[in-house]
């Protein structure tokens, strides 16, 4: 039926243009919806008193009903960037497969298909096939379980998750079961983590990520070594959803290469001494999971747990013959949303980590704990809406604390400022950012 | 229901004759009127939203809207359809037969692109920044029953139609704090069993708002509200909703309230 129904969709456009052009130009027309945004952002740094960027966005969304019920949705992206930052010259883009990168028009722009995809309906089954986003998880802010798409780190965790995930091409599909939900995903698409290069703004360069030679020993680093066979190499998952008593349940499983690079290491006895050579690459993990979420009265409560089989993680130990250690990683989340103010949302989350392995050497402490708290108000008949949120790491005594305020000045016109605040130790994977805080001012258009 | 008219109106006549005061229905059976009206099993319908400030700046909102009832209770699902900030965000609730059994209620937000699991206790909020609030917007025509103490006070006329005028007050403070609402008078189209209008005072006393409801039209057989019009005394602020596109005949698929649905967008 869905073959049909995809034979269906290559047939309609023919038999469209086997009418007058004109004609078939109004019935595309009557189908199809443009719609878009326009952001324009500056962010200025406040301890250097420098511009990190002055963007301009502009998104453009496609929606197009084909025969048998399909539709298609494109979603493009036009970025430019008057201070060239972010992303200093042309990046490689080695972490993206040939299918997914973007197109960089001289330093300072790019242009990126977002999205293209089609959905569908089979009986009672969800086709969606092509580029996509595939979000899993309730939490808000940090990522248990939403590791389908891999992220965007350009701006570290500031910009919205639908902005900053990496859409992927993938074959997602839903089948209600009884009283359950089945999603099956297959994603062919060797693509992970755009992690920023080491002039950017926002490099990471906490040792909690980055492993660091003893001083005056050379360090060579190869070429990232990654997966690039379609087929051989793609993801695949399952989710199983139901509501049981009142709460919202998911099983999750995912069988993907770790988005994250493992820095293999190998040190080389030279006449002139010992050098490091380091050597990324991606392995392959499997996440198992499960999700819940509820309400009572006024509060919701909410949360996500995953369990990581062998992932890798780098190690100091020089003894140690590549430098990585193999780990299992339990990772969970704790929210708590209540509602008892008009208008007004405050939560808690509570983050942590677990790894199953603790050698002497490893950089990752065994656990990591974060807490994390949201303050939302919205005034005036909702044209006013203030934020406050805090990333606070407990082991380093780092964070991100967040203040924003949006304005809707007329319809489709919204004006806001923001400040992002990093703090703590330059060891945490916030307080590296510390020279970074920024304030940030701008408005968006609905087109 | 013409029936009914025809006897409170001959019941009134035999009474005026009598020189008797016209006997008029309980507030309470007022409201057991107002709530037993068909309101159609199903309905699909597109609501605008037009938000006007006390300066006259007007905002619309554009929504395509989807109940159901059967013996389980009533769901309701919302879809924006503009503006482009708003558009796909989805907004379910479940409104369960069973006695006190607490409403749930899902958002999706498609800048996190997450269906979230909210509170259903915000009853008095505003929805989506209108001068109606959730309870209103889930109750539609209808009213809670069980939320107010019912007295008739007279009968009135409102757009040239004969209305009793009905005072609601919340049984408890605790209500009338999650309602918002201390004092409600209804004026019910006494023919239809439809309010025509609704007078609000706030917890301490105050004027709150009122709401006039108009363009009353049959739409498959059952009365239907096309246009609603908020006025909040205290911001200056008013609401315009109006219906379009109102549908009791085509089925409404269940598939419709589910996460999946939300996520998808408006069919």
């Amino acid at each position: 039926m869905l073959r049909a129904a995809l034979c269906a969709g290559v047939a309609w456009p023919a038999a469209a243009a086997a009418q007058a052009p004109g004609s078939a130009l109004a019935e595309l027309a009557s189908r199809a919806e443009l719609v878009g945004t326009a952001r324009v952002e500056w962010a200025f740094g406040l301890s250097d008193a420098e511009s990190q960027k002055l963007e301009l966005v502009l998104e453009p969304e496609l929606e197009l009903e084909l025969p048998a019920g399909l539709d298609l949705t494109a979603v493009g992206r036009l970025r430019a960037d008057a201070f060239d930052e972010l992303e200093p010259g042309a990046p490689t883009q080695h972490e993206r497969s040939v299918i997914s990168r973007r197109a960089l028009v001289g330093d300072r722009v790019d242009l990126e298909l977002r999205e293209l995809y089609v959905e569908g309906e089979v009986g009672r089954a969800l086709f969606t096939l092509g580029k996509q986003q595939i979000v899993w998880g309730r939490a808000d802010g940090l990522k248990v379980l939403d590791v389908v798409n891999p992220q965007d780190f350009r701006e570290f965790i500031l910009p919205d998750f639908d902005e900053s995930r990496i859409p992927l091409w993938a074959v997602n599909t839903e089948v209600p079961l009884g009283e359950f939900a089945l999603q099956l995903v297959w994603l062919p698409d060797p693509t992970f983590h755009d992690l920023p290069e080491e002039d950017a703004l926002f490099a990471f360069t906490s040792p909690e990520l980055i492993p660091s030679a003893p001083p005056g020993v050379p360090v060579t680093q190869r070429s990232v070594d990654r997966p690039r066979e379609f087929i051989r190499d793609s993801d695949a998952g399952a989710r199983l959803s139901t509501s049981l008593g009142g709460f919202d349940l998911t099983l999750n499983y995912l069988w993907h290469y770790d988005d994250e690079p493992v820095l293999f290491r190998e040190i080389l006895a030279e006449p002139t001494g010992p050098r490091v050579v380091v050597a990324p690459g991606y392995e392959r993990t499997q996440l198992v999971g499960a999700t819940f979420a509820n309400a009572f009265g006024e509060l919701t409560v909410r949360g996500e747990l995953g369990f990581s089989i062998d992932r890798f993680f780098p190690t100091e130990d020089p003894a140690d013959p590549d430098g990585v250690v193999r780990a299992n990683e339990l990772d969970w989340v704790l929210g708590l949303d209540w509602y008892g103010l008009r208008e007004t949302l405050l939560s808690v989350q509570l983050f942590q980590t677990r790894l199953s392995r603790d050698p002497a050497g490893m950089i990752r402490d065994e656990f990591a704990t974060n807490v994390t708290f949201l303050a939302r108000r919205e005034f005036r008949n909702d044209r006013v809406a203030a934020q406050l949120a805090c990333i606070h790491g407990v082991d380093h005594g780092d964070g991100l604390a967040r203040a924003r305020v949006g304005f809707e000045l007329r319809e489709g016109l919204e004006l806001f400022a923001g400040l992002d605040v990093f703090y703590g130790s330059e060891r945490g994977v916030f307080g590296e950012f510390d020279h970074n805080d920024r304030l940030v001012v701008g408005f968006e258009i609905g087109l | 229901m013409r029936r009914l008219a025809a006897l409170l109106a001959a019941a009134a006549l035999t009474a005026a004759a009598r020189g008797e005061p016209a006997p008029r229905p309980e507030g309470v059976e007022v409201a057991r009127r107002i709530n037993a009206r068909d309101e159609g099993r199903h309905v699909s319908r597109t609501a605008r939203w037009e938000l006007v400030d006390r300066q006259g700046g007007r905002r619309t909102r554009e929504t395509r809207v989807f109940r159901k009832t059967d013996a389980a209770g009533k769901r309701s699902v919302l879809f924006f359809l503009a503006p482009q900030n708003l558009r796909d965000t989805a907004f379910l609730t479940v409104d369960f037969a069973e006695p006190g059994r607490e409403d749930d209620q899902w958002l999706y937000l498609p800048a996190a692109r997450k269906v979230r699991r909210v509170s259903a206790t915000d009853r008095g909020e505003s929805f989506l920044g209108s001068d109606l609030s959730y309870e209103d917007v889930k109750l539609e025509t209808q009213v809670g029953l069980g939320d107010y103490r019912w007295t008739t006070l007279g009968e009135e006329e409102v757009d040239g139609r004969a209305c009793l005028a009905v005072e609601a007050v919340p049984v408890d403070e605790k209500t009338a704090r999650e309602l918002g609402y201390g004092r409600v008078l209804l004026s019910v189209d006494a023919e239809l069993w439809m309010v025509r209008r609704a007078e609000y005072w706030d917890p301490g006393g105050r004027p709150l708002k009122t709401a006039h409801l108009t363009d009353i039209r049959l739409v498959d057989g059952i009365w239907t509200v096309h246009r609603v019009e908020v006025a909040n005394a205290v911001t200056g602020h008013r609401t315009i909703l109006s219906f379009h596109d109102v549908d009791y005949a085509s089925p409404v698929d269940d598939d419709l309230f589910t996460e999946r649905a939300l996520v998808r967008g408006v069919p």
